[in-house]
C-alpha cells in the first residue's frame, strides 16, 4: 500500500468515526466509499483510464477533508508554506504531516507555490471581505451556493429568486432532511465500484448541492454552484452534486471552481444527473483554481428519451486538472453535446475524458474539445463513443483540437469508437497544431506586436467553444477568465 | 532625401540565392513600378522589405528615411510606415476584420504616442474609408478575408492602407485577378492615396494597371536583379515586345544575356 493510499483510508476512517451520528445508509455510503477505495487503491499510469495523467501531486500533497484542513491550517502567514508528510513510516493515528517553510519546501522538491500560482488576482484571500470580492467576481446573477474550502458559506449564499418547481438545497441539509430520496438516487449515476476517486469522494461526503425540478418547471436563470479553495490550508473538499430534471423540465446549472490563495488544494468533485424524458440541462463547468491546486470531477448524466444535455467544460487552472464527462443513453431521441476548452501553461497537466454510452438507438451526440497548451505544460484528450449493438441510428461527432505555443508543451488526443451496430452515422477527428506562422506575419505586417497578434490568434481558436455559449453573464464570466490565461504581452516581458 | 534605399541587396530563401544584387531607389511621391518575369524574386524583394521570417540576407543594406530598415521586426517597420499589400491575402478564421484592423492601427498610435481610437470613432473612419475600394459593410464584419473572393480580398488589401495610412506602400499583384471594373475601383482607391509623402512600389505583369495608375519609373527584374529601369514607356515597350525583348524567354524565370545560369 502506497503511503497516499494509506493516508486518504487513514483521514476517511477518521472521518467516518468522528461522524457516528448520521443515518445508516449515509454512514454506509461511506464505508463502501471507503473499502472501494481500498480495493482500487488510488490510480497509476498503468490503470487505462489514468494513462497519460500521474497522480504524484495528490500522493504528495497528503491533503485533509475541511474539518481536519482547518484544524491543521498551513502557517499563519497564509499560502507561502508546504504541506509534507512526515515520512513514510508514519502510525496509522500519529502526526497528518509536518509543516516546513517554503523555501525548504522547494528544496525538498514538493509543490512549491510559484509567484503565479494564484489564478484569481486577490489579495489577503482569508478575511471574509476578500472572499465577497471574489463572490462579486465570480458570481452569476441568480440563485447560487457558495462552498469555501468544501463547506457550505451561507453569509455567501444566496437562494433568492428560485423559480417555482425548482429545489436548490444544500447537501448537508438534504442529507438530515432528504434521506429517502436520497438514498435511492446518491450513488446511482457515478458508482463508487468504477472509480477510486468517486469512492474518495463517497467516503468523504458531507457537503454540496441537491438540484431538483419538478416535471414542467423551466428555469431561466442559471444555478450557480460556487466552490473556492483559500489555499491557506491542504483541504480535500469532496463536494457531491445531485441533479434530478423531472419531466420536460429545463434548467442552467454552473459549477464555478476557483483558487483565491496560492497554496496546494485538491478538490474531488462529483455530479450527478438524471434527466427524465424530455428534461433539458445546460451544465457548465469553470474551473479556475489556482495553479498549485489538484481538481478531479466527475459528471456523470444518464439522458431519459428526448432528454437534451449540454455540457460546456472550461478547464483553466489547477496544477493537475482531471475533467471527466460521462453521458448514458437510456431513452430513444436523446441528444448530448459535450464542449470542452482547457488553456494550459507552466507546467500544468490537463486530462480530459469522456465517454459517451449510446445504448439504445436514434441519439444524437456532438462533442468538441479544444486545447491551448504554453510553456511546458500538457493537454489530453480521451474520448469514448460506445455504440452497442441495439443501437441503431446513432448520429455521432466528436472533434478533438490542440494548438500548443510553445516547444516543450504537449498534447495527447485519443479517440476511443466501440461500434457494435452497424446502421450507425459516427465521426470523429483530432488535431495538433502550432499557429499558423502566415497569418501571424500578416498580423505584424500590419503593426501589431508579435504577443498581442498571438493572442489574437489564439484567442480565434479558442473562441469556437466560448461561442457555443449563449451569450449573457455564463458567457461573459467564461471570457473574462480566459482573458486571464492567453498569452499576453505582460506575461511574456515577465518571462523574458 | 530618398524615402527608400536599396543597396545591393542579396538573400536567399531556403538555402537559395534568390536576390542577387538589386539596386532601387523612391522618393516622396514617386509611384515606382517592378515588372518581370514568374520567380524572378519580385515578391521576394517585397517580403524581405516588410520582415517576413526565412529570408536571409546575406548582402547590401535598404535605409527607410535614412534609417536601416533590415534590423527592424515588421511590426516596426509597419509603425514607422511601411505597409505590404500582399499578392495572396491570408485568412484568418476567427478574428474580426474590423478588429484586427483597429487593433493594428491603434498599435500604430500607442507607439507614435496618439490617442487610440475608440469603437465608434473608428467605426466612423473605416466606413469613410471603405468608400475608396466600395467595400460593402458587410465584409468588415466578417473574419479577416475569409470566405472573401480574390477581388474582395484585393480590395480589402487597400482599404487597410486607407485606413493605415502609409508612408511607403508595396503592392505585390493587387491587379491580379481583378475584372475590369474591380481594377478600375482598387486603381482609384490606390490614386486616391498618392500623396507627396507618399511613396509606392507597384508590382505587376499587367501594363494595364499603369494605364490607371501612372508610374514614375518602370523596373524590370530577372533572376533577382533589375536589369533595366526606365519612365513609363518601357511597361509599354515590354507590354509590345514581350520578355525576349529584353533577352528572356517570355514568362519564364530565365537569365538575362550574360547572366549566370538559374541552379
Ligand atoms: N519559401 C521559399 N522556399 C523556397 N523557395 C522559395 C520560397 N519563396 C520563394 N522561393 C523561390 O524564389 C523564387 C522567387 O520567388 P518570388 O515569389 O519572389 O517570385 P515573383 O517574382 O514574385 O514571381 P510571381 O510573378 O510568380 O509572383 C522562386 O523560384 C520561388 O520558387
Ligand atoms: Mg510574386
Amino acid at each position: 500500500m502506497t503511503p497516499a493510499l494509506a493516508h486518504y483510508l487513514d483521514v476517511a476512517s477518521r472521518f467516518h468515526a468522528a461522524d457516528a451520528s448520521a443515518p445508516a445508509w449515509l454512514r454506509r455510503v461511506r464505508s463502501e466509499g471507503l473499502a472501494h477505495l481500498e480495493r482500487q487503491g488510488l490510480p497509476t499510469n498503468r490503470d487505462e483510464a489514468w494513462k497519460y495523467t500521474r497522480l504524484a501531486p495528490l500522493a504528495e500533497g497528503m491533503f485533509l477533508p475541511p474539518g481536519e484542513a482547518r484544524a491543521a491550517g498551513r502557517s499563519a502567514a497564509g499560502a507561502e508554506g508546504t504541506f509534507i508528510p512526515a515520512g513514510a513510516g508514519r502510525s496509522a493515528t500519529g502526526a497528518e504531516g509536518t509543516f516546513i517553510p517554503a523555501e525548504a519546501g522547494r528544496g525538498a522538491g514538493r509543490l512549491a507555490t510559484p509567484a503565479e500560482g494564484t489564478f484569481i488576482p486577490v489579495g489577503d484571500a482569508r478575511g471574509t471581505g476578500a472572499l465577497s470580492a471574489v463572490v462579486e467576481r465570480l458570481g452569476l446573477p441568480g440563485p447560487r451556493l457558495v462552498f469555501v474550502d468544501g463547506r457550505l458559506a451561507p453569509e455567501l449564499s444566496s437562494v433568492a429568486g428560485l423559480p417555482r418547481g425548482l429545489t436548490l438545497k444544500p447537501l448537508r441539509d438534504a442529507l438530515r432532511e432528504d434521506g429517502d430520496l436520497l438514498e435511492s438516487v446518491l450513488g446511482q449515476r457515478a458508482l463508487a465500484g468504477d472509480s477510486a476517486l468517486t469512492a474518495l469522494n463517497a467516503a468523504l461526503l458531507e457537503d454540496g448541492a441537491l438540484l431538483r425540478l419538478a416535471p414542467g418547471t423551466v428555469s431561466e436563470v442559471p444555478v450557480q454552484l460556487l466552490f473556492l479553495t483559500r489555499g491557506d490550508s491542504p483541504v480535500l473538499a469532496s463536494p457531491r452534486i445531485l441533479v434530478l430534471a423531472g419531466e420536460s423540465s429545463e434548467a442552467t446549472l454552473v459549477e464555478t471552481y476557483a483558487g483565491v490563495g496560492a497554496g496546494a488544494t485538491f478538490t474531488n468533485a462529483v455530479t450527478e444527473v438524471t434527466l427524465e424524458d424530455n428534461a433539458s440541462l445546460h451544465h457548465y463547468k469553470l474551473q479556475a483554481e489556482s495553479d498549485t491546486a489538484v481538481h478531479v470531477s466527475g459528471l456523470h448524466v444518464r439522458q431519459g428519451r428526448d432528454s437534451r444535455f449540454a455540457s460546456h467544460a472550461f478547464s483553466f487552472g489547477g496544477a493537475l486538472s482531471r475533467n471527466e464527462v460521462h453521458s448514458a443513453f437510456a431513452g430513444e431521441g436523446g441528444d448530448a453535446t459535450l464542449n470542452g476548452l482547457y488553456v494550459g501553461r507552466g507546467t500544468q497537466h490537463l486530462d480530459n475524458r469522456t465517454a459517451l454510452d449510446h445504448a439504445v438507438p436514434r441519439c444524437t451526440s456532438r462533442e468538441l474539445y479544444k486545447g491551448v497548451l504554453d510553456d511546458q505544460s500538457r493537454g489530453t484528450f480521451h474520448g469514448l463513443i460506445r455504440v452497442r449493438q441495439d443501437a441503431q441510428r446513432t448520429d455521432s461527432r466528436q472533434q478533438n483540437r490542440n494548438l500548443l505555443l510553445s516547444e516543450s508543451a504537449q498534447a495527447d488526443a485519443r479517440p476511443q469508437l466501440e461500434i457494435l451496430a452497424d446502421d450507425v452515422k459516427c465521426a470523429h477527428g483530432a488535431a495538433v497544431g502550432r499557429l499558423d506562422a502566415v497569418a501571424l506575419f500578416y498580423l505584424r505586417s500590419r503593426g501589431i506586436p508579435r504577443a498581442e497578434a498571438e493572442r489574437l490568434l489564439t484567442y480565434a481558436f479558442a473562441r469556437e467553444v466560448v461561442d457555443a455559449v449563449p451569450a449573457g453573464p455564463v458567457r461573459d464570466s467564461v471570457e473574462g477568465l480566459l482573458a486571464l490565461k492567453l498569452p499576453g504581452a505582460a506575461r511574456r516581458e515577465v518571462r523574458a | 532625401m530618398a524615402l527608400l534605399t536599396v543597396r545591393n541587396l542579396h538573400a536567399r530563401v531556403a538555402g537559395k540565392d534568390i536576390l542577387k544584387g538589386i539596386d532601387l531607389e523612391v522618393r516622396p511621391g514617386e509611384v515606382h513600378a517592378i515588372m518581370g518575369p514568374n520567380g524572378s524574386g519580385k515578391s521576394t524583394l517585397a517580403s524581405v522589405l516588410a520582415g517576413r521570417d526565412g529570408y536571409e540576407v546575406t548582402q547590401g543594406e535598404v535605409l527607410f528615411d535614412g534609417k536601416p530598415l533590415l534590423g527592424l521586426s515588421p511590426e516596426e517597420r509597419a509603425t514607422s510606415g511601411v505597409f505590404l499589400a500582399f499578392q495572396y491575402p491570408v485568412e484568418i478564421p476567427g478574428v474580426g476584420n474590423l478588429h484586427f484592423l483597429r487593433t493594428a492601427l491603434n498599435a500604430q498610435r500607442r507607439v507614435r504616442g496618439l490617442e487610440e481610437l475608440d469603437a465608434m470613432d473608428f467605426l466612423q473612419l473605416a466606413k469613410e474609408k471603405s468608400k475608396l475600394v466600395q467595400l460593402d459593410a458587410a465584409f468588415m464584419n466578417r473574419s479577416v478575408n475569409e470566405g472573401f473572393s480574390g477581388g474582395e480580398k484585393k480590395r480589402n488589401e487597400i482599404f487597410q492602407m486607407a485606413v493605415l495610412e502609409p508612408r511607403l506602400a508595396i503592392l505585390d499583384e493587387t491587379d491580379s485577378g481583378l475584372d475590369i471594373d474591380a481594377l478600375r475601383t482598387v486603381a482609384g482607391g490606390v490614386n486616391a492615396l498618392r500623396s507627396p509623402e507618399r511613396g509606392m512600389v507597384l508590382i505587376t505583369h499587367y501594363q494595364r494597371l499603369l494605364d490607371y495608375i501612372v508610374p514614375d519609373k518602370v523596373h524590370v527584374m530577372a533572376a533577382g536583379r533589375i536589369i533595366r529601369s526606365g519612365g513609363r514607356e518601357l511597361a509599354l515597350e515590354l507590354e509590345e515586345k514581350g520578355y525576349s525583348w529584353l533577352g528572356l524567354q517570355d514568362g519564364k524565370t530565365a537569365a538575362p544575356k550574360g547572366g549566370e545560369a538559374r541552379r
